[in-house]
């Protein structure tokens, strides 16, 4: 007897096991470069944290981060931008692990070969996701130790609340990595769109600065971002900071933000991805 | 062969650069984006600093001796920029060449050794000056940080004083290459050193003595330090002798270091058939 919920059951176990499956492979092959797994701390750390922290040390008051404090109501600096780095770490996950994980694919010439097997394109995607977010979860938590043993921030056990937020984040990355995957796979060359828009949609979230710091319009931008509110609720519960919107309102913005943005994504990438295999041109680059 | 024969070989290599360069127009858009979109994010995160704190744009007056945030970060980030292309530059057309098996046979000609390394990079000089004018273009037109004649040559005798040190660096890592094959992670390295010692988002006074001493050592904590001063506080060219003159020298003995590492190198690979390999 035909059992559609059941074979619908079986169907997405199978994709499930494909995804977990995907997702090992990468952690094996990051683990099989260590120095790269190392870069991962190190490179945010002299390329954006210290400089940051010492451009915010610039304009200490009796060595206190009064500017700061106005704007948002900490002077925990080193704790404002390593949080920061938290989200920037899941952004820059969404753009290069999964949109740009397809440009790979183009180069090395097995993106066609992997679109015709049975496992959905979604799932190779999803596999990417949950390994390059471990590996971005993780290298932030050794950010955040290093910011708390050697630059004095302070963040409360009070963060554990919004947990929650960081996966609404990291959900809504998944989204919009399937966006730009849709872009990447329409422009073939694709190095500067995926940088450009990585670094334009980290710095509006307020991974480096406070948003109020934006002019309006790009304020405005920043208000449409999911991470946005994932990070503010972040700061919230670890530093104390003012929140932007009141923070249940907040939290009902970011669930609302996140679902549209997992759902606007997949018909994108869906979409760009029928129309690539109608044409033929999944093997071009 | 002579110095002339020379000479035209470095213009066809520089021709044929930017011919490269041409093909992917995708890049001339990142040098647009870069130069505004990078200082621009630190203007923003100054500002957040800041806030409406007198106190604490005055601290920041105090310890950089001006008060033109803007004009301070634009200035550290486009020498950053430029270090950078400098950096990747030599070295990554050397691993293309390699890369592409075309080096072997680029070290059979009989063109000298400064055209293989510094030809490539002369298309780069372009986008250095493109990237200097975008700069201060974005710092006045957006940040109102007003910009004379003047100091605009004065800055331009500080960007040639520090080209010797600069792409003395650039061969020191074509060395590398050819010695290890990969650059990525040692680039990306001293890279970190110095935006970490050299002062790009910051006055290098708060570092600590330590620190301040390996800052001082490095030629780009000055080209920073002195492209601020004529552009942001006036100074003139007789105030900078000492600075100019230490960079100078650095610039002389890195140059004699890469010319060093750069023929033990070749000999290196050319004895060990490593040319053709990566």
């Amino acid at each position: 007897m035909y059992r559609p919920s059941v074979r619908m059951n079986d169907e997405l176990g199978l994709e499930l096991r494909a995804a977990l499956a995907i997702a090992r492979k990468e952690l094996r092959m990051a683990r099989r470069y260590p120095l790269n797994l190392v870069n991962e701390v190190l490179q945010p750390l002299y390329q954006f944290l210290l400089p940051s922290v010492l451009l915010g040390a610039t304009f200490f008051v009796g060595g206190r981060a009064v500017g700061l404090e106005e704007n948002t109501g900490t002077t925990d600096l080193a704790g404002f931008l390593f949080l920061g780095m938290l989200v920037a770490g899941l952004v820059a996950t969404g753009f290069w692990e999964l949109a740009f994980s397809f440009k790979r694919e183009m180069d090395a010439g097995t993106l066609e070969p992997l679109f015709l097997t049975p496992t959905s394109p979604v799932t190779l995607v999803l596999g990417r996701a949950l390994s390059g977010m471990l590996i971005a979860i993780g290298a932030s938590v050794v950010l955040l130790a290093i910011a708390t043993a050697f630059l004095g921030a302070s963040i409360s056990g009070a963060v554990i609340v919004a947990i929650p937020a960081l996966l609404l984040a990291a959900a809504s990355m998944v989204g919009i990595g399937f966006l730009v995957a849709a872009g990447v796979l329409l422009l073939r060359e694709p190095n500067f769109f995926v940088d450009s828009t990585n670094f334009a949609f980290s710095m509006l979230c307020g991974t480096a600065f406070p948003v109020l710091a934006l002019p309006l319009f790009l304020r405005w931008i920043a208000y449409l971002l999911p991470p946005t509110y994932a990070l503010d609720l972040i700061r919230v519960g670890g530093l104390g900071t003012r929140p932007l919107l009141a923070p249940a309102l907040e939290w009902t913005v970011l669930v609302a933000l996140a679902g549209v943005s997992l759902l606007v994504g997949l018909a994108a990438f869906r979409r760009v991805e029928h129309h690539m295999r109608v044409r033929g041109t999944l093997g071009q680059h | 062969m002579s110095a002339l024969a020379d000479l035209r070989a470095f213009w066809a290599a520089a021709r044929k650069e930017w011919r490269l360069l041409r093909r992917y127009p995708t890049q001339f858009l990142g040098f647009l984006f870069w130069p505004i979109a990078l200082p621009a994010a630190y203007v923003f995160q100054a500002r957040g600093y800041a806030g409406d704190s007198q106190a604490a744009l005055d601290a920041f007056a105090a310890r950089t001796g001006t008060a033109e945030i803007a004009g301070f970060l634009f200035l550290g980030w486009a020498a950053y920029m430029w270090i950078s292309m400098i950096l990747w530059g030599p070295g990554t057309a050397l691993r293309t060449e390699q890369v592409r098996g075309s080096l072997e046979a680029l070290f059979m000609t009989p063109a000298s050794r400064l055209v293989i390394l510094f030809g490539p990079v002369v298309s780069q000089v372009v986008w250095a000056l493109w990237m200097f004018a975008v700069v201060g273009v974005a710092m006045t037109v957006f940040f109102g940080v007003p910009i004379g004649a003047p100091a605009a040559l004065r800055a331009l005798v500080v960007i040639l004083v520090a080209v010797p040190a600069l792409y003395g660096l650039g061969a020191l890592f074509a060395a590398v290459v050819l010695r290890f094959g990969e650059v990525g992670a040692l680039v990306q390295a001293v890279r970190g050193v110095f935006t970490v010692f050299c002062g790009m988002t910051f006055p290098i006074i708060i570092l600590p003595e330590w620190a301040r001493a390996v800052a001082l050592s490095l030629p780009p904590t000055y080209l920073i330090s002195d492209l601020r001063k004529v552009m942001l506080r006036g100074a003139d060219l007789a105030e900078l002798v000492p600075d100019l003159a230490v960079l100078l020298v650095l610039g002389l003995a890195i140059c004699a270091a890469a010319v060093i590492a750069f023929r033990r190198t070749e000999r290196h690979a050319r004895r060990g058939g490593s040319l053709a390999q990566y």
